[in-house]
């Protein structure tokens, strides 16, 4: 048969030659091969152990395409059969979200153009460095336009086996990131369907689909006989999410439902796996209607004009004071307004009001534009991007927790109450309001006050003028509250009398600070981790003590002295503590090991290779000492890869009876232990228990012997 | 009632406007009646085999899955089998006119000569109306009616949604085991299954 089509498509190819003397009646496609087939790799090489992404890369013909692993209502996903280098193994291909292609009345999963399927590699920890690896498959690619031609490929890759893991390939090691990172992902979804009428009802929720509005949302099934692929899916909005009515498919037939409906769900611009089980709806799912076509906002209520857009903003700003990371500050500067009185004392405070308010309208306005230029330069960013750079948040955190010293009287700025009331009508009074302005901008950061993320999703979706119209009306709403108090003299009169109660208030006023601060670390936490953490712990601490010099400080200033080492020591701890947090980490932090299990250690000693065996533990701190200043070292690098030594890791982090039971044999009832197997079999070797590189450079030596 | 009656016509007539779907048969119930000509010449109507089990198969000559099946002969075996049995086999053709697969009736006999095909008759259903009606989607799809007239089977005709004929080997013979079990007098063991191969090449057009 493959021989036949082989031979239409050359007597085709003929034919066309003659195309222009004979009418097109018959309209044959061009000849052969529609797709062309090679096989990519993401790094220059693989490291022995290490796992990498290969791609099998498709350039199909114009107007021909390839299939989804579901292909819908006809054809075939390709089909790898892999002929590898001993212990070389292939994992399952990362699909990247296909397109929807109608044929009749029929529908089709599958891609057009330029397409990579990765596919994961892994080299066995026994892959000879220095040498190649032959990766090759014979592929079976499904290729149609109006009518399906099978083409049979053999492809292959030489790899290089390198002793450290390879660097990126320039040209498709970013394209083949891109597609990982544009292919569905599992975003902790929750899904269900139930019968609706002759239809099925699929509802899906979870923050990432909060205030989804998209007319192009869509459902792909993972098998092919779930739902009835042709059919239009109608879609229902809700707050947290979506439900699709799908036509059901043969897996309904006969009165029977399927165990589950998986599958992706596309959805503004992104796409995520959703597996549902029978049952019903997950709340939020529906209320809000059909988007409108054309809407497509990931987020962020769209459908209404820029007027409604600035007034949901300004208010959303003005809700924004009360939020608990802005409200302290804001609350201290107004009450400073109240001590003025009339006169001369009143001009001095509108002029206060006004600096703030151009501060924090000011900021709103930078902000927008960053945000702005980030969208236009393609990445994918919101309210409140900066909080997704880890530096940020520790700084973020740490400002926070100044702030609540200093309201906790640690030490004074000049938002306290007597920096405002010596320095209101001078110059520095109205920079400080100035920058007050700034600081509460950069504070209400984390906080999203109501209406505010309905007018911000929209005007993310605008352009640029419009956007930056909706964020200075944020603005606007945010600095209205103490503006107001400035200029209006009744608001200003009504404010409570400047008494003691101030200082009890403000210093009730630090707890809202500290929860803000420790929230912030908590988000630090999710985004990097235990290690990250305690640095910004450590950093914390150091901020704290500068607050105490600084104020030990003021107090000698206020008393006459002079306190220039003191306000030096502060100013450096605190540079320290931030430096510490902000610091980008080395690179070559950990050396890779292997999670210990017996079974591997009995396997990688029957190999004949010497093996280091790392008992440890997160919360046991001379085993992170002995990691960062013996193990996880160049020289002890160098050895490992020199002598070709296995590292293996029994993480005692969590309770094991396991590890309990291989330590106590060693005569150890805790980490650390360090144990090391000679090439040429024997007991392990047990090493000190304060490390130096020097000793594991040693052992491993002898260990080669 | 009148007023209803325009409605449902009206909301059908809006339903072929907005494009032409497939119908959906349910298992267990009667299988739609229909009526075309064979290649012969001949009108066939499923209703004239009332009593008699009856298969469904749709076919496209340049469908590189249906190549897989009647270059092997398995497509041909069960046919002789089935047909030796009783079974009434129909081989339904809905490619439109100008696309792969269309038949006339010389054209299909053609073919049935050269592809030693032995089922009952080839129905030329280039308007598509009976695939719809079915939703038959690929070539081949399957389709079983018990001798109750009543929908058995819908699915593929084996479970090896492949093109490579090497997936003949060991693939589970889902309409086979179908019609063994309506035999025995048992309820069909597996009823669906997934239907694969090429896109029936309907008219996009209509």
């Amino acid at each position: 048969m493959r021989f036949l089509s082989g031979l239409i498509g050359l007597v085709v190819g003929a034919l066309g030659v003659l195309g222009a003397l004979v009418p097109a009646a018959l309209a044959e496609p061009e000849p052969g091969p529609h797709v062309t087939a090679t096989l990519v790799a993401d790094h220059a090489g693989v490291a022995p152990g290490q796992t990498i992404h290969v791609a099998l890369r498709q350039q199909i013909q114009p107007h021909w395409h390839t299939y989804w692993k579901n292909p819908g209502d006809s054809g075939e996903p390709p089909r790898l059969a892999w002929t590898l280098p001993a212990g070389f193994t292939t994992g399952d291909i990362v699909w990247p979200t296909p397109g929807k292609l109608p044929v009749g009345p029929l529908m089709n999963y599958g891609y057009e153009g330029e397409v990579l399927l990765p596919i994961p590699l892994t080299a066995p920890a026994t892959a000879k460095a220095g040498g190649t690896a032959h990766l090759a498959a014979k592929v079976e690619i499904l290729v149609c336009a109006e009518i399906c031609v099978p083409e049979t490929k053999d492809i292959a890759l030489d790899l290089p086996v390198t002793t450290a893991p390879a660097p990126a390939d320039p040209t498709w090691g970013p394209k083949i990131a891109q597609v990982i990172a544009a292919a569905p992902q599992p975003a902790g979804l929750s899904a269900a369907f139930q019968p609706k009428g002759p239809n099925i009802a699929l509802a899906i929720a979870g923050p990432a689909l909060k205030g989804v509005n998209d007319a192009k949302a869509y459902f792909y099934p993972a098998s092919a006989t779930t739902i009835d692929h042709a059919k239009p899916q109608a879609i229902e909005r809700g707050p947290d999410g979506l439900t699709l009515t799908l036509a059901p498919g043969y897996d309904f037939q006969g009165g029977h439902a399927p165990a589950a409906l998986a599958g992706v769900l596309a959805v503004g611009g992104r796409a995520y796996e959703v597996a549902a089980n029978p049952g019903p709806a997950p709340p939020g799912t529906s209320g809000l209607g059909p988007p409108a076509p054309g809407d497509v906002a990931a987020a962020g209520g769209a459908g209404f004009g820029l007027l409604a857009a600035s007034v949901f903003a300004f208010v959303g700003g003005l809700i924004l004071n009360l939020m608990p990371c802005v409200f302290p500050i804001l609350a201290m500067k107004a009450t400073s307004l109240a001590i003025h009185g009339g006169g001369e004392e009143r001009a001095a405070a509108r002029a206060q009001g006004l600096a703030f308010g151009s501060g924090a309208l000011v900021t709103f306005v930078v902000l927008a534009a960053v945000l702005i230029a980030l969208k236009a330069a393609g990445s994918a960013v919101g309210w409140g991007f900066q909080l997704q750079s880890p530096p940020v948040v520790a700084v973020l955190a740490l400002l926070m927790l100044a702030v609540a010293l200093d309201l906790s009287g640690v030490f004074d700025v000049g938002t306290s109450l007597q920096g405002a009331g010596t320095g209101l009508a001078s110059k520095g009074g109205l920079a400080g309001a100035f920058f007050t302005g700034l600081l509460a901008v950069v504070v209400a950061a984390p906080c999203t006050a109501p209406f505010m993320g309905t007018a911000l999703g929209w005007a993310l979706t605008q352009p640029a003028a419009a956007a930056l119209v909706v964020f200075a009306a944020l603005g606007l709403g945010f600095a209205a509250p103490f503006v107001a108090v400035a200029f209006v003299p009744g608001l200003l009169a009504r404010l409570p009398r400047p008494g003691p109660w101030m200082e009890v208030f403000r210093k009730a006023m630090a707890f809202p600070m500290y929860g803000a601060a420790l929230w912030l670390a908590w988000v630090f936490a999710q985004q990097t981790g235990a290690d990250d953490l305690a640095k910004l712990f450590a950093a914390g601490v150091i901020v704290a003590l500068a607050a105490w010099l600084a104020g030990l400080a003021q107090k000698r200033v206020a008393l006459g002295g002079r306190a220039v080492g003191l306000t030096a020591a502060a100013a450096l701890a605190t540079l320290v503590a931030v430096g510490a947090v902000v610091w980008p980490k080395d690179a070559a932090a950990e050396l890779t090991s292997e999670p210990y299990s017996a079974a591997r250690l009995a396997e990688l000693r029957a190999e004949g290779r010497p093996v280091f065996v790392n008992y440890t533990a997160a919360w046991c701190v001379s085993c992170q000492v002995n990691d960062k200043v013996a193990i996880s070292t160049g020289e002890v690098r160098s050895a490992f890869a020199r002598h070709k030594v296995a590292y293996l890791k029994a993480d005692w982090t969590k309770r094991d009876a396991s590890i309990a039971a291989e330590l106590a044999s060693h005569g150890r009832a805790g980490v650390p232990l360090y144990l090391v197997y000679g090439r040429s079999g024997g007991d392990g070797v047990i090493l000190p228990s304060i490390l130096t590189p020097d000793i594991v450079v040693k052992a491993v030596e002898a260990a080669d012997r | 009632m009148i007023g209803r009656r325009t409605l449902l016509a009206a909301a059908a007539a809006a339903t072929l406007a907005a494009g032409p779907a497939l119908a959906l048969p349910q298992l267990g119930q009667p299988a739609p009646a229909f009526t075309a000509m064979d290649a012969a010449g001949k009108p066939v109507s499923l209703s004239e085999f009332a009593g008699r089990t009856v298969v469904l198969e749709w076919t496209n000559s340049g469908c590189p899955y249906v190549g897989k099946h009647y270059n092997s002969g398995t497509m041909q075996a069960l046919q002789k089998k089935e047909t030796a049995d009783g079974v009434v086999w129909l081989t339904v053709s809905s490619s439109a006119p100008g696309m792969q697969g269309y038949f006339t009736g010389p054209t299909a006999r053609k073919w049935a000569a050269k592809e030693h095909w032995s089922g009952s008759h080839i129905l030329l259903d280039s308007a598509g109306r009976i695939g719809r009606e079915y939703g038959a989607r690929n070539t081949p799809h399957m389709f079983v009616i018990d001798k109750a007239g009543k929908v058995a089977y819908m699915g593929g005709i084996d479970d090896r949604p492949y093109e490579d004929p090497e997936s003949l080997k060991g693939a589970k013979p889902y309409v086979a085991m179908a019609l063994a079990d309506l035999k025995a007098g048992r309820p069909v063991a597996v009823p669906t299954s997934q239907p694969y191969g090429c896109s029936v090449k309907y008219n996009s057009a209509d």
